[in-house]
């Protein structure tokens, strides 16, 4: 990285500082994360010790399609995203642009499917916890604390997209308007770890939520 | 940057084959205690996200410092939080046994919110 072309901020010895600073402020932001996300699937563990039947009665009310679906979005929005990583790297901004839409629009599909198609039928099958959840019986005990976890799992997890969305949203502006190039591309580069890490994120929800209760 | 372009398309496409495998070890006949077992798959797709796409390997050493930290409170969180339901251990009281005037007719259940 040549210091002459790039400006970076007083407080910096050379734009190489600037930029590891930003990397390594998001990844500490991360590790903090993963200690947010670490007590929600602690509340699983613990959750589902004591309530292994019903815990497994909702899992298998869940729609595994569009969670098995939205895991390969995911993925492969993650995918797209750093393939434009590599062309930026290689001086094409036009290439970056293009990969940073397709991510957002892949972020986009994941959020439609979960909270437009998804939660309403889950809503509409009775399966919000409350009065009127409409799974009966001993295992209604264990079924509701499932669903507890997977609204508020699902609803954290698409807070942090959303977040996402609109951080990959500001990476298109900036390419847009020619901010980023082979030598100074940081933004890039840390918006990619977050969007990276939230894929990490639902890689966890996905079996604990449509797959470890749904046996044979 | 060709060479970084094929390593991450097989990235994806071993990521596809881990999501394969797992989606699959669902319907295996395990016992309730080993379906977190399916687990394994998803933990391997998630080092390989950190470190392909993430590239965690690069950048400065104070960064894998960052990722053991988060790792290591990670573990200690899971760890000590499932100390307690992993090894409490129940103890069935029958009541028949006990001496006394009122006695149920048989062992009843303990209440879930007592356990």
């Amino acid at each position: 990285m040549s210091d002459t072309t790039i400006k970076y901020e007083f407080q910096y010895s050379s734009a190489e500082h600037q930029a590891d600073t930003a990397i390594s402020g998001m990844w500490l932001f991360l590790a903090t994360e993963v200690l947010f996300f670490g007590a929600l699937f602690l509340s699983w563990i613990y959750s589902r010790h004591w309530n292994q039947a019903g815990f497994d009665a909702g899992a298998q009310q869940t729609w595994l399609a569009i969670g098995t679906i939205n895991t390969v979005i995911l993925l492969t929005s993650s995918f797209v995203y750093s393939v434009g990583l590599a062309f930026i790297r290689a001086g094409d901004s036009r290439r970056l642009m293009q990969c940073c839409v397709l991510a957002w629009l892949l972020g986009a599909a994941f959020l439609i499917l979960k909270f437009g198609v998804e939660w309403p039928d889950d809503i509409e099958k009775g399966l919000l916890p409350g009065p009127g959840f409409s799974i009966e019986g001993p295992l209604r005990g264990g079924a509701q604390l499932f669903f507890v976890f997977y609204f508020f799992g699902t609803a954290l997890h698409g807070l942090h997209m959303l977040g996402g969305l609109g951080v990959v949203g500001w990476i298109i502006r900036r390419t847009r308007r020619g901010d980023f190039s082979p030598d100074y591309h940081t933004p890039v580069t840390v918006v990619g770890l977050y969007w990276s890490f939230v894929d990490i994120v639902w890689i966890v929800l996905y079996p604990l939520i449509y797959l470890i209760g749904r046996g044979p | 940057m060709t060479a970084r372009l094929r390593e991450l398309s097989l990235t994806l496409l071993l990521l596809f084959v881990l999501l394969a495998i797992e989606f699959g070890m669902a319907f295996l006949p395990l016992a309730r205690s080993l379906r977190p077992l399916i687990l394994i798959p998803a933990a391997l797709m998630v080092c390989v996200v950190g470190s392909v796409f993430m590239e965690a390997r690069q950048g400065p050493v104070i960064v894998r410092l960052f990722i053991v930290a988060g790792l290591l409170w990670l573990a200690i969180l899971l760890g000590l939080g499932s100390l307690d339901p992993l090894t409490r251990r129940d103890y069935y009281l029958d009541w028949t046994m006990i001496p006394g005037p009122a006695k149920p007719s048989a062992t009843p259940p303990v209440p879930a919110e007592v356990r």
